[in-house]
């Protein structure tokens, strides 16, 4: 009954989404007020269907109905009610149909917060989102359908992967990253609107930004919540390994970065605009390609492709959607004019230029990387994969170089300079530099990248503090107060200029706790006999035994080791070794001690049955501590820039008055 | 049409496209052992509980099982069974070798007296053997023709019918690439 209602409310969604897909797209060419509307209320009838499903699954979750095949499939009567809800998204079928209902969201959302704005451009980008919403409607009527009957119905089920289970930050951060995927469809929408109405002005680049805000705030969050899970569960004392599927999900981080500089830059000076669009189309291609190279990984094997039947489907809406994108980019972007023009290199626009070729350079590292193992494999036959070493050695120049761009551009001015403007601009941030590296070297850091990047980091976050101060000063100055001056100047007028520069401040933090984490940190492994005391720089640990603990799903063995710090005791830590049911290789969890510039992080490397002796990996990490904060200030920056203006009334008054005739497609023999 | 632009995309995008295609049946829990095909790295273990130390070469002539396997391990002890009741019915025709993969020697001597065995376990002393190997982890299965050559090799926990067919090959077969759990 149940499987039978959610197949229809698939089957409904897969009807509005591709009506809604060709009415939007007809409505856009032939400039037809009514089509828009029908494409509207199709946009709202497959967000509906696709919420319907997604309740309708979670509900049989709750209620264990094993005749829905993918109750039977990942359900278990074993596991608590929030796990249950959370296996929504744990496999594949279930992932797809939680694909849908975000999507459904987001173009609902994006489709009335539009609903009596720019009608030039909306049904196209109804028309374009409601295709992607088909493609997935048909994966899940199809190849995922989740909601098949099961005929007789198996009185308990497995549960879902355990490894999922363990932990809190596996239930957001699957979320997190779906709202950063998914989310990247809107402004791709936004974006063919744009090349098939042949026109990018200024008025289109408002939603286009907001909405290639928002998602970059939710991916950003999935990334790093992702790499703290690994830290925290996985017990290798990293949070970041470049493997194909973190690689999957860094690639349309970089585009999308890239599309908001640049997106920036076209908005001040009518320039680049091809160049945005292309940003913003291959940020969404590369979700799908992420999509494609995870498509089972993330939520049943971690890290493979398998031969299951959503590959290839996927792979045909990847070719399909890049082989379009092309040529609507090679159709359209001629009638883009622009504005304005690019002045001089020793500015502003200069330094924006630069951070776009650097992150679009570090987008084919990262993209090489991680296929090069498929090429060598069809050319030779020959199995190999590519390592941290080439990812590091590419990505540290390339993160230094960003971080440079990102305190010398603010600190110069829009427009050419003169050289005495230059200086004033440039010179007083070293001493920011200065400190930095004097910081860098009284801690001990002799790397020249880590020294490097620390004096980057002081110059970028003394630009950053001084752009970011300068609207309350310049307020000040007028003698005005200083709380009505913050308000004024940070929040109401100059908020998105304000959240941009928090987002620096976050990523210069983030930025230095990487570099300082992966060169400072020590690590030592241990062999400590029941009782035997070991001293790990200013930690001593003592060995006091283990726990067994007996879960439903798992066995562990808990090590407690005692721990002082300068003589100062500091309780029991209790890392952990982990056997579940269904996996080959114990588990290790971690034991992590966060202080304020370092982690004390235990990982048990082996553990003798008797518990009489203890292999332990011990790290100190510098600085780890400090992504989880910095990440989350980047995420309040992108919050105040993304959020809707409270000036409604301007808002409205920056419409465009051209009037809805002669709003059809652009002459024809352009096609 | 802009046909630089066209041109510059699809060159990027074709190629990986391409790639993608023709990887598609590609399965990356396969791992080729570059051992297969080669003639197996010679051991010679002791039994665990003592004796005289069993060593490959005196092995020749007959098809051996060499399965590497712990006692923290469940899936080792989910195969087991298969293995023992295999051993037995085989008898002599085929020869089945435990070796023991990072564990004590006192550990597997319970275990085994729990849950019984048919063919012998021996001690790797510093996983020796598991490392000319190649083991990445537990269990892993080798199986060695007569004349002392590897022919397959299967990660993870054999089924009843891979093990067969696995054997088939070690009888006479011809070698095969390892296959995926």
């Amino acid at each position: 009954m149940i499987a039978l209602l959610g197949r229809s409310l698939i089957l409904l969604a897969l009807v509005a989404s591709s009506t809604g897909a060709l009415v939007g797209l007809a409505a856009g060419w032939r400039a037809s007020a009514k089509g828009a509307v029908l494409a509207r209320r199709l946009a709202y009838v497959f967000a509906a269907a696709m919420a319907a499903a997604n309740l309708l699954m979670v509900w049989a979750l709750l209620a264990r109905d094993f005749s829905v095949s993918y109750v039977a499939q990942v359900g278990s009567r074993q596991v608590p009610d929030w796990v249950a809800v959370t296996s929504l998204w744990s496999s594949l079928e279930g992932s797809i149909l939680f694909w849908g209902i975000v999507l459904g969201g987001y173009v609902a959302l994006a489709t009335w917060t539009n609903r009596d704005r720019h009608p030039e451009y909306m049904p196209y980008a109804i028309g374009t989102w409601l295709a992607c919403g088909a493609f997935f409607s048909f994966l899940l009527a199809g190849p995922a359908q989740p909601f098949h009957s099961v005929p007789q119905p198996p009185v308990d089920g497995p549960g879902p992967n355990p490894l999922l289970q363990n932990h809190l930050l596996m239930v957001v951060h699957p979320p997190f990253l779906y709202l950063g995927y998914v989310g990247m469809t809107i402004p791709f929408g936004l974006a063919s609107a744009a090349l098939l109405r042949g026109r990018l002005g200024n008025d289109f680049l408002r939603p286009l930004r907001t909405w290639l805000m928002a998602p970059w705030v939710f991916l950003t969050v999935a990334i790093v919540l992702g790499g703290w899970w690994a830290y925290e569960v996985l017990g290798w004392g990293g949070y970041w390994a470049w493997d194909p599927v973190e690689n999957a999900s860094f690639l349309p981080w970089l585009t999308a970065t890239a599309a908001i500089h640049s997106a920036i830059l076209t908005e001040r000076k009518g320039i680049l605009k091809g160049w945005t669009t292309t940003l913003v189309l291959a940020s969404f291609l590369l979700t799908i390609l992420g999509t494609f190279m995870t498509r089972s990984g993330v939520f049943n094997s971690v890290h493979s492709f398998t031969q299951s039947a959503i590959g290839p489907t996927i792979l045909v809406f990847l070719a399909t959607a890049t082989i379009w994108s092309v040529f609507l980019l090679a159709a359209r972007v001629n009638h883009f004019a622009p504005e304005g023009r690019l002045e001089g290199a020793r500015s502003r626009d200069g330094v924006f230029l630069l951070n776009n070729l650097v992150l679009v350079l570090f987008t084919f590292t990262v993209l090489i990387g991680t296929v090069f193992p498929l090429l060598v494999e069809a050319l030779r036959g020959v199995q190999m994969s590519v390592g941290r070493p080439y990812f590091d050695r590419m990505a540290v120049p390339l993160g230094a170089a960003l971080l440079f761009l990102m305190g010398v551009g603010p600190a110069l001015p829009w427009g050419s300079a003169t050289g005495e403007q230059l200086r004033k601009a440039l010179l007083p941030p070293l001493a920011g530099a200065a400190v930095g590296a004097l910081v860098g070297l009284a801690a001990g850091a002799r790397s020249p990248w880590t020294l490097l990047t620390l004096a980057f980091a002081g110059y970028a976050l003394q630009v950053t503090l001084r752009e970011m101060s300068l609207p309350v000063r310049q307020r000040l100055s007028r003698g005005e107060g200083l709380v009505p001056a913050l308000v004024a100047g940070e929040l109401k007028q100059g908020r998105r200029r304000f959240g941009g520069y928090v987002v620096h401040a976050g990523v210069v933090v983030v930025v230095v706790a990487i570099a300082v984490s992966s060169t400072l940190g020590t690590s030592e492994e241990l062999v400590l006999d029941r009782g035997e005391t070991a001293t790990v720089g200013r930690y001593h640990l003592t060995f006091l035994g283990i726990d067994e603990v007996r879960e439903p799903h798992r066995t562990s063995l808990a090590a407690r080791v005692e721990v002082t710090r300068d003589g100062k005791e500091l309780g029991v830590l209790s890392p952990r070794m982990s056997h579940y049911d269904s996996q080959r290789e114990p588990i290790g969890s971690p034991a992590v001690r966060t202080f304020l510039f370092e982690d004390l992080y235990l990982s048990v490397m082996n553990l003798d049955a008797g518990g009489g002796r203890l292999g332990l990996h011990v790290f100190v990490n510098p600085l780890v501590g400090w992504i989880w904060p910095a990440t989350g200030i980047i995420a309040l920056g992108g919050l105040l820039a993304v959020l809707p203006p409270p000036r409604r009334r301007t808002a409205v008054s920056r419409q465009p008055v051209t009037p809805p005739a002669g709003l059809g497609p652009a002459p024809s023999e352009s096609r | 049409m802009n046909r630089k632009v066209l041109v510059a995309g699809l060159a990027v995008v074709v190629p990986l496209i391409a790639l993608l295609v023709l990887n598609l049946g590609r399965d990356p829990h396969a791992i080729d052992s570059p051992l297969v095909g080669r003639v197996a790295p010679p051991f010679a273990l002791v039994p665990v509980g003592g004796g005289e130390p069993v060593s490959l070469d005196s092995l020749q002539g007959r098809p051996v099982v060499l399965n590497f396997w712990a006692t923290w391990c469940v899936p080792c002890f989910q195969e087991h069974p298969l293995l023992v009741s295999a051993a037995r019915r085989l008898g002599d025709e085929v020869q089945f070798l435990g070796v023991v993969y990072q564990d004590e020697e006192r550990n597997v001597q319970d275990w085994l007296d729990r849950h019984g065995s048919s063919y012998p376990t021996l001690v790797d002393p510093r996983s020796k053997t598991a490392i000319a190997y190649g083991v990445i982890g537990v269990p892993e299965t080798y199986f060695i023709d007569p004349q002392g050559r590897i022919v397959a090799k299967h990660i993870g926990p054999l089924d009843g019918e891979t093990l067969m067919a696995r054997l088939s090959q070690a009888r006479g077969g011809a070698p095969r690439a390892s296959n995926a759990p």
